[in-house]
């Protein structure tokens, strides 16, 4: 079924004429005139230009402008809880798959395979009602304070992580747990390979074993991973940004798809695109920094 | 060890007490100063104000708090209010023109004086910039426009209308706004105008707003006497409107709860149910059990497409409508708490009394031809039964039965169907239902999850009709493409909301769009007249209204003439009207309009919504003249917005 905006313009309450003149008008502005073959070269033409026309359901303003408002938000977000995600779960879980036969390296691991499966909007929901309600220490809505100006002042920073850190945390606590789960499997693997048994037979030092070669090699695809997360970045934390009505781009992408707003979908679809492509261009750039066994001789 | 963990717990509760205390996103002003509105709209990322040009939104305090036009009539009370106008608007002879007067004295928030040039200003120049919401229509039908005077606007139409006025007059949601002339004329094209920052001509002014689109802040004008509301009601109370979007229920009911969301917009019965519990001071219509608010002006309804087989059988329909037991249905689908909507309008507490009320004997006599014999298919004791079974469950029912659910619906007469559907070849075998044709009779019900009680309405139905022997299947879908397969025809049945209603008795601008004239193939998109009704009796009465005054008593027999047409035609299946559960927190703010005190709508997206405000009383005192603590003693966990409550 391929929405259209204009037709469905009729659940406005204005009488029959002035709402045919609407739709003619509506049709013009949105660029919907002519056949779809025609449509479709002009939005190319268009697309060449940077210009994704405007956003449908925020109409007149155009769709660059609502991407590139909200997804400072997304950025700042989700490539922080990322990152943290990231060192927290590869750190434990290295370790813990390490160590897999202590007693608390199992524990550590019942936990992950607990939270890795929550949903993020249940999680999402659990820390508004815990934190923005029974105790409501952090605020459960919006980028920063009302009445607050954006700046590098010292308050707004304070203001801007209060904002961020519920909806930061439940991605991180579900992540970690991804995280943590996946590198415990890599370095279980990695501690049985015969360079590890060798090193181990030489009397080299643990911590040197555990560092050295086993987080070290079994870090490979996580770096890969991550790279593909920071690509997706553009595609937001899509419940967590609704649950926590964050303004970044998983909201705006929501808003989109339930409004029918198709230029607003191309423009968030085709930047989600060209991220995770170079994100994939860069890990594949710098991939000879991290594994010496693809450089170039 | 021990002195340290108690340091850490002593630094833990500090920093937890600190944080509580800035905790909130509220803007730092007295909360007893403030009154804090849902965002109908959501997120609306924008910074242009110029809502004239077409699919702006407006109700996110733009047109409640920033604009104003000529008149407002509010749907509830059925109150006409000279706004901008000093009095109603006055017709020549045969409606071709229309002389308007404007209040004296009032002024835009920059200082300059509103008058009659800026009225002239807002229809020339959406006729001479095409392309504006209300182009089209000034340019059909205004042939000039000029001031009189400061204060006398006259219209010459090009063709006899008398119902003119109504593109000034918010009869539901808004109107065409009244620009201002000062700043419009100085811009070169006024369709790529901003208006940012917005010049007002209600009792607010745009303090600030999110760019992301989260939150407006307003701010009560110094000079509020000088605006058509300050001049009708008195003073906006609250200083300061704040409309924010919270997100999904879940968070606003936890932010009414904290009193930090005084009106949310139609929560879901279960949110409420949550909600009341948990504050005292949340309120929606009636004190007691239905609670909900039942005066919205739309009415839902099983839609067809009526130009696809065999919906376009007048049997058929009314076979699927007796096929129903709507009392199972609003008991089962929606725990009784619906108004009951026999004829195709809204019955909204104005429309009961113009008419439900005057057509419950006609209704109770009507008959329809099953075979030989005429069956009557209304029952008129069904709001009774409801109330009966609220009773038994436990609920006050503290009003009469038909002023909460109506004066009744169509009797559950399945055996009557089945002879309905027979008599145009229907086959029933093995208790299931088949098309003339042979093949069995499946329909699917399209649905609108995020408006749950049009889900909650397709899937208690398809009950209905699974249980007479239809093979039904509900198909839920996101707005965009609910709306457009309305427009497109693309749906067997749907459940809609195509009934309505205002506040005037005048029904012609809202039923204009039945006539047969609007109707287009399928698949072609209809402004009007979705389910492509064509009947001729229906048009001309339409065409008779059309000619008539809105203050002609003839147009009252009219109106009801059509509904009369609608019931025996059976075009679409009225059901209930749209409840919604519009919470208040009287925590802050007391006074807002109930089923005991229904002074005015509490449509707060309306542009009437900026009327309502005087009457509104505050019941809080800041924190820091607080002396002593009552029982009642409530502490908001804002300390500039702390109250306590007496």
């Amino acid at each position: 079924m391929t929405i259209n905006r204009v037709a469905s313009y009729g659940a406005q309450y204005l009488d029959a004429e002035t709402l045919e003149h609407l739709k003619q008008t509506l049709t013009d502005l949105y660029g919907l005139k002519g056949s779809v073959f025609e449509q479709y070269v002009k939005f190319w033409s268009r697309l060449l230009h940077g210009d994704f026309g405007p956003s449908l359901a925020m109409f007149p303003t155009p769709v660059m402008e609502v991407i590139s408002t909200s997804i400072p938000w997304t950025l700042g977000l989700l490539v922080m809880s990322v990152f943290i995600a990231w060192l927290i779960g590869n750190f434990i879980g290295g370790i813990a798959g390490y160590f897999s036969e202590k007693r608390w390296a199992k524990v550590l691991s019942v936990i992950a395979a607990t939270i890795y499966p929550i949903p993020y909007y249940f999680m999402a929901l659990i820390l508004i009602i815990v934190f923005g309600y029974l105790i409501p220490v952090f605020p459960i809505i919006g980028g920063f304070s009302i009445g607050m100006q954006p700046s590098f002042s010292f308050s707004f920073i304070v203001d801007l992580i209060k904002h961020a850190f519920l909806p930061s945390l439940s991605l991180i606590i579900v992540g970690t747990g991804w995280w943590f789960l996946s590198m415990k499997a890599l370095s279980s693997t990695t501690k049985s390979e015969d360079y590890v048994q060798y090193a181990e037979a030489a009397g080299i030092p643990q911590s040197k074993i555990l560092f050295g070669y086993v987080m070290k090699n079994s870090m490979l695809p996580q770096f890969t991973n991550l790279a593909l997360s920071l690509g997706g970045v553009f595609n937001g934390a899509l419940v967590t940004e609704y649950f926590f009505a964050y303004p970044g781009i998983g909201q705006t992408l929501y808003m989109a798809v339930t409004n029918g707003d198709f230029n607003l979908m191309m423009g968030i679809s085709v930047f989600s695109i060209f991220a995770i492509a170079s994100a994939a261009l860069v890990i594949d750039l710098l991939y000879p920094l991290i594994d010496p066994r693809v450089r170039y001789r | 060890m021990k002195k340290f963990w108690r340091v850490l717990l002593f630094v833990a509760l500090i920093g937890m007490l600190t944080l509580t205390l800035t905790a909130q996103v509220l803007p730092k002003v007295p909360r007893g100063d403030l009154l804090i509105v849902d965002a109908l709209h959501g997120r609306l990322a924008k910074t242009d104000f110029n809502i004239w040009k077409p699919a702006t939104q407006a109700g996110n305090g733009i047109q409640q708090a920033l604009m104003d036009t000529l008149w407002y009539v509010d749907p509830t009370s059925g109150e006409w209010i000279n706004a901008l106008a000093a009095e109603p608007p006055i017709y020549n002879e045969d409606a071709t023109v229309m002389t308007v007067k404007l209040r004296q004295g009032i002024y835009w928030s920059d200082g300059v004086e509103f008058t009659a040039d800026d009225v002239v200003f807002t229809v020339k120049v959406q006729i001479e910039n095409p392309g504006f919401n209300y182009s089209g229509p000034f340019s059909t039908y205004v042939k000039d426009v000029y001031a009189k005077d400061k204060y006398t606007v006259v219209f010459e139409l090009k063709k006899p209308y008398p119902r003119f006025h109504n593109f000034f007059n918010v009869l539901i949601y808004g109107a065409c706004y009244i620009m201002p002339k000062h700043i419009f004329e100085k811009v070169e094209d006024p369709l790529k105008f901003d208006f940012n920052p917005p010049v007002s001509l209600g009792p607010y002014v745009l303090k600030d707003y999110d760019k992301a689109g989260y939150w407006w802040f307003f701010e009560r004008r110094e000079d509020w006497q000088r605006t058509s509301v300050g001049m009708v009601y008195g003073r906006p109370k609250p200083k300061y409107l704040l409309f924010i979007y919270y997100g999904p229920e879940e968070k606003k009911v936890l932010a009414q709860a904290q009193h930090q969301l005084d009106c949310i917009f139609d929560l879901t019965p279960e949110a409420w149910d949550v909600l009341r519990k948990r504050n005292k001071y949340s309120m929606v219509w009636y004190e007691d059990f239905p609670w909900a608010w039942m005066d919205d002006v739309a009415a839902r309804g099983l839609c067809f497409n009526l130009t696809k087989f065999p919906y376009n059988i007048k049997q058929v329909r009314w076979a699927l409508t007796l096929a129903i037991d709507i009392k199972d249905v609003i008991i089962s689908g929606f725990n009784g708490i619906e108004r009951l909507a026999p004829l195709h309008e809204a019955p909204t507490t104005a429309f009961m009394k113009y008419f439900d009320k005057p057509l419950k004997e006609w209704l109770e006599d009507f008959t329809i031809q099953v075979g030989d014999e005429q069956f009557k298919p209304f029952d008129p004791t069904i709001p009774e039964q409801i109330a009966e079974w609220a009773k038994d469950q436990g609920y006050n029912v503290t009003m009469a039965p038909e002023d909460i659910w109506g004066i009744g619906w169509w009797k559950y007469a399945p055996d009557v169907a089945e002879k309905l559907l027979k008599e145009v070849g229907f086959t029933k075998k093995d208790g299931k239902w088949y098309l003339p044709n042979g093949e069995p009779w499946k329909i699917t019900l399209v649905g609108l999850p995020a408006e749950i009680d049009s889900a909650r309405l397709a899937f208690a139905v398809a009950d209905q009709w699974r249980k007479f022997g239809i093979e039904t299947s509900v198909e839920t879908v996101e707005a965009g493409v609910f709306w457009t397969r309305w427009s497109l025809g693309d749906f067997d049945v749907g459940s809609y909301w195509p009934a309505s209603a205002s506040g005037i008795a005048d029904i012609w601008p809202l039923y204009q769009g039945w006539h047969k004239r609007y109707v287009v193939p399928t698949g072609q998109a209809a402004s009007s007249n979705q389910i492509r009704w064509t009947n001729n009796i229906a048009s001309d009465i339409i065409d008779k209204m059309a000619t008539l005054k809105p203050d002609d008593p003839r147009l009252m027999e009219l109106s009801r003439d059509l509904f009369k047409v609608f019931v025996e035609e059976m075009p679409y299946i009225c059901t209930v009207i749209n409840k919604k559960f519009n919470a208040y927190d009287q925590y802050v703010w007391t006074n807002f309009p109930s089923a005991k005190n229904p002074y005015m709508s509490t449509a707060w997206w309306w542009g009437t919504f900026k009327f309502l405000l005087p009457f509104l009383n505050f019941y809080c005192t800041p924190f820091h003249t607080t002396r002593s603590r009552s029982d009642d003693y409530k502490q908001s966990s804002v300390l500039w917005c702390t109250v306590s409550r007496r």
